[in-house]
């Protein structure tokens, strides 16, 4: 008698998966749609607008490859371009580097460990509009980074006010509010590192220096591949501190691309133009995440 | 038998003396351990010192004075404060960004771990095609489905209210992934006896399955809720009118109203307060989720 409660008829398995079946879309319905509606649909929707005219209340015309040739033609555009490369330069490898420097001085277990990675997190949590208005003080005229540059007999005026100096600025307030995100990641990946062959080049003589180049360097080359990735995207769309602490000057010196998406968009409605700015934007995240699946097929 | 027993004994008893000695062999030696306390500490202070300018300055009766006789900790007035919450709308924003934040969270939740729990455990027609639709999303920028979403938000009459604010950020792929992943990871058994007692579905979800999630709810809710209260872009674009700004639209706004800096460095204080409580009590939470991103993502 055990055999039938184990095993039910043929129509009653029927009857149980097609309840299954029924729970299991109205579990994933709610999310789903909410999903088509505002990821899946605007997607769609966001790349076919920059291919159209379209400003709010007006209609929709198809204009085919107008918006790239404005685009090709604008210098606005393609100095926002190059302030967003130059800024991803500046940003991309001084956050990693930071980022894998801290994670090695803060690997092993020590008196106050837990202290100093709770205190490099803390700007990760940070809003970046504070982070922007206490940084406005810190690179103001007369504020702690001028009076540094005086004491060491460098210029000390302030960087926000000098169109070749805001972008350096600003990629150290980047590296500053985000070096610890790349640390804990680091991190995760050092402590699940085996200690043989660490022990054994010890054994041998080997110095701190040698050890990390040729043994724990190779085995961190995933993590900081993926890191370099997703910095290098995050670093493509930077907004609100740019926004927050510039507004884009002095003289558009800062200017980088979601300003300028920002800008055309809800500032002047042009939101055909504004999304052929967004789908530069995809291109570009396109090449980078490619470039990725080719270094690392190359390494497999 | 006996041989069995003390063959493995040795290597069950070598390792963790092994690790010890080795823990120590691989620590710096004295001067390493100077220079690590030194670095640590430089690297600390640079950390640390804007969020002391940060309360330091918030508490001087004027705006900045002379750097660095302005970082002193006397003496301390209260005006930037008064001056923010009276004559500012800053509780206002507070509580934009606290019904912002909260809302979300707990949609979010229940949103993905509804799905998270269909797409791991239930057979339904369709469920490739919409995890997948669901996985292809994650590649494509936020900013390109920006424009179309406020035009969508705008045509239903959805700027400057509470919905039209929060309903587009529940669509979150990443959430609905992390959760299918873990309870994938949960034993069938557990859902099957609850099936021959006869619960019905939705008990079922809300008695089993959200208690057995509650670790991977805890990091997801702390990661959203921090995205929420910190975003600036959605809230800027959809809250047009003064009484919708959040705490970041609001504090953006005082910087380009040029708003005394001990006054926005009030205003700042008063936005940090909260997320920096949050740190202190779910630290633990922050590290798992990025961990969590960081390897599994």
């Amino acid at each position: 008698m055990a055999v039938p409660a184990q095993l039910p008829a043929p129509g009653v398995r029927r009857v149980i998966a097609r309840r299954e079946a029924r729970w299991g879309l109205l579990f994933v319905l709610p999310a789903f749609l909410l999903f088509l509606a505002f990821r899946f649909g605007p997607a769609i929707a966001g790349l076919l607008l920059g291919f159209m005219d379209y400003t709010i209340g007006g209609d929709a015309e198809w204009t085919g490859l107008e918006n790239a040739r404005r685009l090709a033609d604008d210098p606005v555009f393609w100095q926002s371009l190059r302030i967003t490369v130059v800024y991803t330069l500046l940003y991309v490898p001084l956050t990693v580097a930071a980022s894998v420097g801290l994670a090695l001085l803060v690997r092993r277990a020590f008196r106050g460990v837990g202290f100093f990675r709770s205190v490099f997190f803390l700007p990760v949590v940070t809003s970046l509009v504070l982070v922007a208005t206490i940084f406005s003080w810190v690179f103001s005229s007369g504020g702690p980074w001028s009076r540094i540059l005086s004491w060491v007999g460098l210029p000390a005026d302030s960087w926000l006010a000098s169109s070749t100096l805001v972008l350096p600025a600003l990629a150290l307030v980047g590296v500053w509010s985000h070096f610890g995100y790349g640390m804990l990641i680091v991190l995760a990946r050092l402590q699940d590192l085996p200690r043989e062959q660490e022990e054994a080049a010890l054994t041998d003589g080997a110095g701190p220096w040698p050890r990390f180049r040729w043994i724990v360097l190779p085995q961190l080359k995933p993590v900081l591949f993926f890191l370099l990735v997703i910095e290098t995207t995050a670093s493509f769309q930077v907004f609100d501190l740019v926004y927050a602490m510039t507004g884009g000057g002095p003289a558009r010196a800062s200017y980088t691309l979601v300003m300028a998406l920002y800008d055309q968009g809800f500032k002047y409605f042009d939101l055909g133009y504004a999304s052929a700015i967004g789908v530069a934007l995809f291109a570009m995240t396109l090449v980078v995440a490619l470039i990725q699946r080719l270094a690392l097929g190359r390494d497999k | 038998m006996t041989a069995t027993t003390t063959t493995p004994a040795p290597t069950t008893t070598a390792p963790p003396a092994r690790r010890r000695r080795s823990y120590r062999a691989l620590q710096p030696g004295p001067a390493g351990t100077v220079l690590r306390y030194v670095l640590l500490a430089v690297a600390s202070v640079v950390t640390l010192f804007p969020f002391y300018a940060m309360v330091v300055l918030s508490l001087k009766p004027t705006a900045a004075v002379e750097f660095p006789g302005s970082l002193l900790p006397w003496p301390i007035k209260f005006d930037a404060y008064a001056t923010v919450l009276d004559s500012r709308d800053i509780l206002r924003w507070l509580l934009n960004t606290t019904i912002y934040s909260v809302v979300s969270v707990v949609a979010v939740l229940l949103l993905a771990a509804m799905a998270g729990y269909a797409f791991a455990k239930k057979r339904f027609p369709g469920r490739e095609a919409m995890f997948w639709s669901f996985l292809a999303m994650v590649m494509v920028p936020y900013h390109v489905t920006l424009i179309p979403t406020f035009i969508l938000i705008a045509k239903v009459g959805g700027v400057d209210t509470y919905w039209g604010l929060i309903l587009p950020t529940l669509a979150n792929a990443q959430a609905v992934f992390l959760m299918r992943q873990f309870i994938q990871g949960l034993p069938d058994e557990l859902f099957e006896a609850a099936k021959i007692d006869g619960a019905s579905e939705w008990r079922m979800f809300v008695r089993i399955v959200l208690p057995l999630c509650k670790p991977i709810l805890a990091t997801l809710g702390v990661f959203v809720f921090l995205w929420h209260w910190n975003d600036l872009l959605w809230p800027l674009i959809i809250g047009q009118s003064g009484d919708m700004r959040t705490l970041t639209v609001g504090i953006a706004s005082l910087q380009k109203e040029q708003v005394p800096l001990n006054v926005m460095l009030a205003g700042s204080v008063v936005a940090f307060v909260p997320i920096f409580a949050a740190y202190l009590v779910g630290q633990r939470y922050f590290t798992e989720g990025v961990t969590m991103s960081g390897i599994k993502g």
